[in-house]
């Protein structure tokens, strides 16, 4: 196994520690040096005590497959991401001012719709979004925020540039493993925190938490802060209980609340009712409330709706904020940005063909083989034609699907995703990346110091998501060098 | 502040944990017992089954009780709810569902001994191993007690937990002393007396009372005085009389608990009347039986009170932490 750096064979994307040239970027000369000076003995054994911690740890996600549900150890690879802060002040700007917009977005939509009088967005888009939750009609919820937490997928491109990717808008999920990565990484190689000043993640928590705190109907008091999760078969409990642990908060489950005839909720506790002020819901909309959404669902909490409308508690993410994660909405986003806010976008899109237009719809169906076509409302990297990958058949059966329903597409280039030194069984190789840092917002806009560094264990592979052998990076914000 | 769904998944949570480390327990003292008993005695594995009260259970999956079988059985059958290995995940799933109110380190005590004894549990049932792997759980299981114990707060959470621990070990403790009607002796051999100490003796090591019962009680098991000390010594965490004035303090603390109280206290004076000297002679078994109808009925009551608030509850209830003005 090799693990120096001197004969890692950096392709064609951009590599985050190793310049074009063979040679560690400025920034990553400390962690190369520490790591070749380990030698491989002592880093297998770094890297067997903390995969054992993991197990311990019982970090884990949930994969869904037919002959069960497999309870995964969370893969972590050890080697770190690094980034310049002076680079990561300018993208911390740029995801502010994207939620910010998103958030006036979501809230006019729901309200007076002017960006669509104006002509900005089109009516069209709109009226086959699924997420848009017609019972928010008229609703504005405190400080006009739908979208507390946001989780914003960046990936760099061959151009050396960050590029927003999408905007998880919904129930964004991952920040525990951010968290947890840090921890491993202080315990595997505690030296290396000595050579870099890097910034600290660990106060996500407390943020999430004021984020939350200032939701509450009941200013003043000590709020009582629930966590709703669908319970323990979703693959993301661990972050649920991860996150109601770190901030003192409650774990509900939809049948431990209630709705009263005052139009409140409490939760049954063995003292009786008690009353909840802020719900971070993460179950779906669709399952959040049967009197409105599904009816079937044994999930939500009946009379939820009434009470998040009447204001009796705080919901985050607000129903309906999903409207604005849809990726056909996406590639309006720097229209907003300009519209709402009367700024360029800090952080570009990437350039996305639209099918419902007659145009992009012609370049696209021309063009599969070489585009990445992703329907317009799944997460999870489920339904997507990655088309340089793909077979005949499967371009086929989209052209399809996207003549059937051409509003629901859009396509994009292929993007070079960056890439960095990931240590696989032969020693240190690229494997590609992206980047998805935390936005919160309320009465207050923060950003995450990094984020969750997602890597695509699979040589060649693209795909980084954990259900798909996706696995995860400790992200380092650092100071340059002198 | 306690959820109730919480609150009841803790309380089985320890009486999972709890009933691993007291089977782990029973079965290296019967090991070590079925090397002492005479040929003749019908001690079968069956009669273990019994106790632990799975032999129907067991009998729907195995033709024969031999030792091979009831002890896959009792350590990892996934078809037995109450094997070692079946308490051990599933106190591990339930601790997973209430991570926030137990101190950080817990979870991963918790999951270590779940990982354990995946691993080592099958090599139990070697019978060089077994006193091994089974110390090994033990030894886990009490590094958890000890750890909740110094780093939680005494808060609702621990009540529970406390709870289900006393509720769990009365309910052992009171199927251990049944064995002595499981075990038949060749009461007409001249040996019958000395087996018989020797099973009172072996009582005491299930429960891991017999260091404790010499000290304090007397040298001889002798039955009337074990059958007393396992009812009546307050001073033995295991006995029946200390269970329960564990469970009555608790239960005396907690919110709105007249009726849990009540079933509480009618066992406790159960227990007092109870003549040993008459019990050890005839109708111990009866006796029990009438213990285990009481421990349900608390477990009956915890449930309704503060595990399900029903509908009914709901309408008419305590609303806590909200002024009636607002």
């Amino acid at each position: 196994m090799d693990i120096s750096c001197n004969n890692y064979q950096v392709g064609s994307a951009f590599d985050e520690l190793v310049a074009p040239d063979g040679r560690p970027r400025p920034l990553a000369n400390g962690l190369c040096d520490y790591i070749s000076g380990l030698g491989t003995q002592e880093l297998t054994g770094r890297v067997a005590a903390v995969d054992a911690a993991i197990m311990i740890a019982g970090i884990t996600f949930t994969v869904y497959t037919e002959a069960g549900n497999i309870d995964r150890a969370w893969p972590f690879d050890v080697i770190p991401r690094i980034i310049d802060r002076r680079e990561w002040e300018r993208v911390e700007l740029g995801l502010k001012q994207r939620l910010t917009a998103l958030n006036l977005f979501i809230s006019d939509l729901y309200n007076d719709q002017k960006i669509i009088k104006d002509g900005v967005f089109p009516l069209e888009v709109l009226q086959d979004s699924k997420n848009f939750r017609t019972a928010c009609i008229g609703t504005m919820p405190r400080f006009g925020v739908w979208a507390h937490v946001c989780g914003t997928d960046l990936v760099r491109h061959s151009d050396g540039e960050f590029y927003v990717l999408e905007d998880n808008l919904r129930v964004p999920s991952g920040v525990s493993y951010m968290l947890e990565n840090r921890q491993l990484m202080k315990r595997l190689f505690p030296e290396v925190f000595g050579r870099y000043r890097i910034q600290p993640v660990d106060d996500y928590t407390a943020q999430l938490y004021d984020t939350l705190a200032a939701l509450s109907p009941r200013p003043g008091e000590r709020p009582v802060i629930a966590v709703l999760t669908p319970g323990i078969f979703n693959s993301a409990y661990f972050e649920h209980s991860y996150l109601a642990q770190q901030m003192g908060a409650e774990l509900v489950e939809g049948a431990d609340l209630t709705v009263l005839e005052d139009d409140c909720v409490y939760m049954k506790t063995i003292d009786g009712l008690q009353r909840v002020d802020v719900i971070y819901r993460r179950i779906d909309d669709d399952f959040l409330d049967p009197e409105v959404f599904r009816p079937d669902s044994c999930l939500g909490v009946p009379g939820l709706m009434r009470a998040w409308k009447k204001g009796t508690v705080g919901l985050a993410n607000a129903p309906g904020a999903g409207v604005a994660d849809d990726k056909v909405v996406y590639a309006f986003v720097p229209k907003m940005i300009k519209y709402y806010l009367g700024e360029e976008a800090i952080l570009p899109n990437v350039p996305s063909y639209l099918c419902m237009y007659p145009k992009d719809r012609k370049y696209v169906l021309a063009n599969l083989d070489k585009l990445v076509v992703k329907p317009a409302n799944e997460s999870g990297g489920y339904g997507m034609l990655i088309g340089p990958q793909s077979t005949a058949e499967e371009r086929a059966k989209f052209a399809d699907l996207i003549k059937a329903n051409p509003r629901n597409y859009m396509a994009q280039p292929t993007l070079s995703l960056s890439t960095a030194p990931t240590l696989c069984d032969e020693g240190l190789e690229p494997r590609h990346l992206d980047l998805r840092p935390f936005v919160l917002q309320s009465d207050r806009l923060y950003a995450t110091a990094g984020g969750l560094t997602r890597v695509a264990l699979r040589k060649g592979s693209l795909v980084v998501n954990s259900s798909q052998g996706g696995g995860s990076k400790d992200t380092w914000i650092v100071e340059g060098v002198q | 502040m306690m959820l109730s769904r919480v609150a009841e998944k803790l309380y089985w949570m320890t009486r999972f944990m709890e009933r691993a480390e007291d089977t782990s327990r029973l079965i290296n003292a019967v090991t070590l017992m079925t090397l002492d008993l005479p040929g003749e005695a019908n001690f079968g594995w069956n009669t273990l089954l019994k106790v632990a009260g799975l032999d129907q259970l067991f009998f729907a999956h195995y033709p024969e009780a031999n030792e091979m079988a009831v002890m896959h059985f009792l350590l990892q059958d996934e078809h037995n709810p109450s094997s070692i290995m079946a308490c051990i995940a599933n106190a591990r799933e339930n601790t997973r569902t209430f991570r926030e109110v137990l101190p950080g380190e817990s979870w991963e005590w918790v999951n270590e001994l779940y990982l354990y004894a995946r691993k080592e549990l099958p090599g139990a049932l070697d019978r060089r191993q077994r006193y091994e792997v089974l110390q090994g759980i033990i030894r886990r299981r009490q590094s958890i007690v000890g750890l909740l114990s110094g780093t939680m707060s005494r808060d609702d959470a621990f009540q529970f937990l406390l709870l289900g621990r006393n509720i769990e070990r009365a309910d052992m403790t009171s199927r251990i002393l049944d064995v002595s009607h499981a075990v038949i002796l060749p009461a007409d051999t001249p040996a019958g007396a000395q087996y018989g100490s020797l099973l009172w003796m072996n009582i005491l090591k299930a429960l891991s009372a017999y260091q404790m019962y010499r000290r304090h009680i007397s040298v001889h098991a002798d039955s009337a005085k074990v059958v007393d000390f396992l009812l009546h010594d307050r001073r033995f965490p295991r006995t029946l009389v200390h269970c329960l004035d564990e469970i009555a303090g608790i239960v005396q603390v907690l919110p709105h608990s007249t009726a849990v109280l009540a079933s509480v206290h009618s066992l406790q004076s159960m227990l007092d009347m109870a003549d040993c000297d008459a019990l050890a002679t005839a109708g111990l078994h009866e006796f029990i039986d009438r213990i285990q109808l009481g421990l349900m009925e608390i477990d009956t009551e915890l449930r309704e009170r503060y595990f399900r608030l029903q509908d009914v509850h709901l309408s008419d209830s305590v609303v806590a932490g909200v002024d009636a003005a607002e």
